[in-house]
């Protein structure tokens, strides 16, 4: 056994509180009566048994998006410990938590915990903590005269509000909506900044996403995971994948990288880097070629039998062909739908109906393979196939020798497991940020689809196609909050900040950009691509105004002007849930606000009237802010939908209360209206009206051939495979294929949630205090890195160093490094090597975060070397 | 009654909640870790073992093994290791007298010697912290009249900080044993105590509670009923050096290695 570590505070950390305790009157007291006093007597440490703890049970809600319920132990006002509530009534539930959650007490009180609101000293340089503590008044006087000043000066829209995660805080994130609403402010949406949205999900099922909750995994029989690392993303969730093993069930991860998800498989296979659509379209064509497939599923749901016009690759609207009466078009089809054309076993043309799946329908009579010449309204004859057909055309490059070469795969392996996947049901087959957060992202995901949809496993328990990459979805109608008389913000897509607008954009852009942000728990300045760039946008001034509202002191306080503290969820009421599971649940106050922090709802209530006299009856003027918020809460329960309805507040403040669904059986099962009761795809994805991603499918079924314009310029009307880097990095500049050779891999650390905690005393000891850089033992002997030493990662864009870690599990060809330090910890910034491309199948509509340009993280080369030594 | 402790490997992820959960409950200072999660065959945790394609990455927690025949229990001159009622080892702080015999003696590595008052190593890493009240504070202070409200706030946060973890001491038996208290005294030896603060109140081991993977189970080893004792009579279990003769009370469930 290893020597138990010794005691590892830094020189630095020792000499800093020694000068504090001799230079500082004020805090000299407190600390000389922690260190001074070896009594146990002493007050300060006096153990009372006297002194009951209070339990309050709050629920951990950072951009896991996990929603644990945790109970708090609280003496004296204090938080002491914290524990999972484990009070699902679904016992397989409990416990929920993490490490990060059960030491959240070391950011409530943590050396970065924001005490008093603050402004920048005038005249110093962003990114110093250079502040003065201000009353409240003061701070917000001052931000409400900025604001103005910009909005008179360059429009409200050029003034822009992040916020992350909207649903883990439907109150007090939702109170910056109504007031970006109420001024005219733009919003940027934090799915597709963070790059979590899939856009295979809008481009393929017409949704945001929709996934299984994770105590569905046991019900799978055949688990497929690609560029997924859920026991370290998912720590709570993860059991259920044992137990589905446990049950029964096969687990296979497809990922370049070993990783502890990789570990416990069944299965691991070190695919290519950017190889999955090759891989899931060589399994496809098995399925296709061995008849594996559930030929009446793709009838029924899917577009694939419809015909493609062969002069306009488009699919053939029954409005176009001639004698259209004959094919018994629906009547009152909504504008965002269309009625497709397909032809019967015996040669007759019919009109799809694209609002009601099940409608006199046989599936046995509809082919799915085939061609015709079909006689336009304007008389002309064109020729017609089938997407099927044309499908099962395109994967001829998908052989298994094409496949074995693409992929690195074994082509005998491919097919092996193609057979599986076809014959075990059900099919659960999980995509990753890994997997999508890449140019060609959209390809995969559409690619893999193929898999469940092919072989009839969507709308059953425990099949299915699931992310669980981020900050997703709002799960109930928030508009009674959130927007102000149905009307909501602006939204301006993130990624036209950093790359600038484009000629194929849909989205609108102010015209003189945007000036100033209002910034509610994020902290773009670490953790977005090109933040060196935007740190220069703070420092050259276009960015005129920072406004940063959280409860710590992040890289992104350090590049703002006034700084408005913010609370925990131990500190607050708050309304959260969870794409995970099915429980609607509370953040409950379990302290007082820690110094003069104030909850995020009162912030934007004194902003607001500040602003503008009339904009105070939006926000309960007339209640303290723990008042207001629980008449939030019941507003939002009275007008969420159905979902919610009939659940009340006081049933959430005793514990989490299960939300309602349309399936059949205890769990929530993903399109299961569609599947059972034939409703047309794609379900409802708040807060979206269903018309604004209908029209992503505009067939109502599932979609595999895209015949907007860009997706046929592109060849990407069906799913195919594009190699990585080609059209972004070799595109921006060739010599990259040269000096750049190593795929750039930024994954999550179990230590974090993205870059909070990045300062959790606890979890940093686990990490050494050290940012490392995991390489393939061979990549760092032939660069002659060795373990432990300083490496420099760099790209033209950016450069960072780290401590090498050699993993024999890291591809040759890859590094990765582990996201989330904040820019004091690390020579630089990691996500400054990391460029915008924006892809033009992201631009074809937009609805914010739910079609919008993605960051695509991983599209990113870079190369490595000893720190010291020159290229 | 016998408390014993059944890990489930092919259960660990090693997410190190296990060691988060006890750091914060027993309120361990900087440095000092009861319960760790290895990764086998490496120092970096969640790193691959092996080759190409034949990889491993299995976990093992550490935390003290409660042996029947404990060489902990054996070398202490002055009883302050000792087995409770229900066989737990624990150490009485009033009579640990720093002489490290027992460090020497565990074959796990699982004790810990408090070289210095753990409340300074707290205040230091609480911070930093002190620092942030720095001179600016001072100025503001003068600029708002005098008020101290600001200076308040950060010394209630760097307070609190320290004080963090189940605050109450635990007596144990007639003897009343001082067998757990939020700060430990220098100059004595601490570990695991199966969480004495709450399994002598009838609650879990935070560990056992707080496993996201469900990978831990605690109970009466003389139960043949009891969850520990159906897992030990129904699967085949290990303990660490079993060779020394300990007598572990933690047991675990190997891996089982599934890969194809």
């Amino acid at each position: 056994m290893p020597e138990p570590t010794v005691d590892k505070i830094s020189r630095r950390g020792f000499v800093k509180s020694c000068v504090a305790l001799g230079g500082t009157a004020v805090l000299s007291g407190t600390i000389a009566s922690i260190i001074g006093a070896r009594d146990t007597d002493n007050p300060a440490f006096a153990a009372n048994p006297d002194k009951p703890l209070r339990h309050v049970r709050s629920t951990c809600s950072p951009n896991c998006t996990g929603g644990c319920g945790m109970v708090a132990a609280v003496q004296d006002g204090k938080i002491k410990t914290i524990i999972q509530a484990a009070d699902y009534p679904e016992v397989e539930l409990n416990p929920r938590g993490c490490l990060k959650g059960l030491s959240m007490s070391n950011l409530v009180y943590g050396p970065n915990r924001m005490i008093v609101p603050q402004l920048r000293v005038d005249g110093s340089k962003p990114g110093t903590d250079n502040f003065t503590d201000v009353t409240w008044e003061e701070a917000l006087d001052t931000a409400a005269v900025r604001l103005q000043e910009i909005a008179d000066k360059y429009g409200p829209e050029s003034i822009a509000c992040i916020v992350q995660v909207a649903a883990t805080g439907h109150v007090h994130k939702g109170a910056l909506s109504r007031l970006a609403a109420l001024a005219g402010w733009s919003m940027h949406g934090g799915y597709d900044m963070n790059g979590d949205l899939p856009m295979s999900a809008p481009m393929t099922f017409g949704v945001q996403s929709e996934e299984n909750e994770s105590y569905c995994w046991p019900d799978a029989r055949y688990i497929m995971v690609f560029g997924s690392n859920l026991a370290a993303t998912r720590i709570p969730d993860a059991h259920f994948l044992h137990e589905a093993q446990q049950a029964g069930a096969k687990m296979l991860v497809f990922d370049p990288n070993y990783s502890v998800t990789a570990s416990k498989a069944d299965e691991w296979h070190s695919i290519n880097v950017g190889s999955d659509a090759a891989v899931a379209l060589g399994m496809a064509r098995v399925i296709i070629d061995e008849g594996l497939y559930d030929s009446n599923f793709v009838k029924i749901y899917s577009d694939l039998p419809f015909l493609i016009r062969r002069d306009t690759n488009q699919k053939l609207l029954a409005q176009d062909v001639a004698a259209s009466a004959g094919l018994d078009v629906p009547a009152d089809i909504p504008c965002y739908r269309r009625s497709h054309v397909f032809v019967t076993t015996d040669g007759r043309l019919r009109a799809s109906n694209p609002q009601e799946l099940l409608a006199d329908v046989v599936p046995e009579h509809i082919a799915l393979e085939g061609s015709a010449s079909v006689q336009l309204g304007d008389g002309r004859i064109v020729e017609a196939t089938t997407a099927f057909s044309l499908l099962r055309t395109q994967l001829e490059d998908y052989g298994l020798e094409q496949t074995e070469q693409l992929t690195g795969m074994p082509g005998a392996d491919i097919a092996r497991i193609a057979r599986q996947a076809a014959t075990t049901s059900p099919l659960h087959l999980i995509y990753g940020a890994s997997n999508y957060q890449w140019y060609h992202g959209d390809l995969k995901g559409r690619a893999l689809a193929l898999l469940p949809v092919l072989t009839g496993n969507i709308g059953n328990l425990g099949g299915g196609f699931s992310t669980y990459a981020g900050q997703y979805r709002m799960r109930f109608k928030p508009a009674a909050w959130w927007k102000v008389d149905g009307k909501g913000p602006a939204f301006v897509p993130f990624e036209y900040v950093v790359h600038g607008p484009t000629e194929t954009m849909t989205a609108r852009f102010p015209k003189n950009g945007i000036r100033a942000w209002i910034i509610f728990c994020c902290n773009p300045f670490d953790q977005h691509n090109l933040n060196n760039q935007l740190r220069e946008q703070k420092q050259n001034g276009h960015l005129e105004l920072v406004i940063n509202l959280d409860f710590q002191k992040t890289t992104s306080s350090l590049y703002s002007d006034i700084l408005l503290p913010g609370v925990t969820w131990y500190e607050k009421t708050e309304l959260v849930t969870s794409p995970v599971h099915q429980y609607l649940q509370l953040m409950q106050p379990a302290i007082e606000p820690v110094g003069q922090c104030r909850p995020e709802l009162w912030i934007f209530r004194e902003l607001a009237r500040r602003l503008d006299t009339d904009f105070d009856q939006y926000f309960f003027p007339e209640l303290g802010v723990e008042e207001a918020t629980s008449e939030v809460i019941r507003l939002l329960l009275a007008q969420g939908g159905d979902e919610v309805e009939g659940i009340t507040l006081e049933q959430l403040r005793k514990g989490p209360v299960k939300m309602h669904h349309g399936s059949y059986g205890t769990k929530r099962i993903p399109f299961y209206e569609q599947i059972h009761d034939g409703q047309p795809f794609p379900p409802v994805s708040y807060p979206e009206p269903l018309e604004n991603t209908a029209q992503f499918v505009k067939s109502g079924r599932i979609e595999f051939y895209k015949d907007e314009p860009t997706f046929i310029e592109l060849g990407e009307a069906l799913p195919v495979h594009k190699a990585p880097y080609e059209e972004t990095e070799y595109a921006l500049d060739p010599t990259y294929r040269e000096r750049f050779r190593f795929s750039y891999i930024t994954r999550n650390s179990i230590h974090r949630v993205h870059s909070t905690h990045a300062d959790n005393q606890v979890l940093l000891e686990l990490k050494d205090h050290r940012p490392k850089l995991l390489v393939n033992p061979h990549d760092a002997a032939a660069k002659g890195v060795q373990a432990d030493s300083k490496v420099e990662i760099y790209n033209d864009r950016g450069s960072i160093t780290a401590f090498a870690v050699l993993d024999p599990g890291v591809k040759s060809g890859v590094v990765i490094f582990e996201e989330g330090w904040w820019q004091d910890q690390l020579n630089g910034s990691y996500n400054a090597l990391i460029y915008p491309h924006i892809k033009p199948t992201h631009e074809v509509y937009f609805v914010p975060q739910m079609w919008s340009p993605n960051t695509n993280w991983n599209e990113c080369l870079c190369d490595f070397r000893p720190v010291g030594v020159e290229p | 009654m016998k408390n014993g402790m059944v890990i489930d490997l092919d259960r660990c992820i090693g997410c190190q909640t296990c060691a988060v959960v006890c750091k914060m409950h027993n309120s361990l200072a900087p440095g000092v870790w009861w319960n760790r999660v290895f990764t086998q065959g490496t120092d970096e945790h969640q790193t691959a073992v092996g080759e190409n394609d034949n990889l491993q990455m299995e976990f093992l927690p550490v935390s003290c093994q409660m042996c029947s025949d404990a060489a902990c229990e054996k070398v202490c001159p002055t009883q302050a290791s000792y087995y409770d009622q229900n066989g737990t080892v624990l150490v009485d702080y009033e009579k640990c007298i720093g002489c490290r015999y027992c460090m020497a003696a565990c074959p796990y590595g699982v004790r810990q010697f408090n070289w210095r008052d753990p409340r300074e190593t707290k205040a230091e890493a609480a911070h930093e912290t002190a620092v942030a009240l720095d001179a600016g504070l001072a100025t503001n202070e003068a600029e708002l009249g005098g008020v101290d409200r600001w200076s308040f706030a950060r010394t209630q946060v760097v307070e609190a900080a320290c004080l963090l973890g189940y605050p109450n001491p635990q007596f144990e038996g007639a003897a009343h044993h001082l067998v757990y208290t939020q700060n430990r005294p220098r100059g004595v030896v601490e570990k695991c105590t199966f969480c004495a603060q709450y399994t002598q109140n009838g609650e879990l081991p935070a560990c056992v509670r707080a496993c996201p993977a469900k990978a831990r189970s605690f109970g009466d080893l003389s139960d043949p009923t009891s969850e520990v004792s159906r897992m030990l009579a129904s699967c085949s279990t290990v303990r660490l050096r079993e060779d020394y003769g300990t007598e572990p009370k933690v047991y675990y469930l190997p891996p089982s290695n599934r890969k194809a």
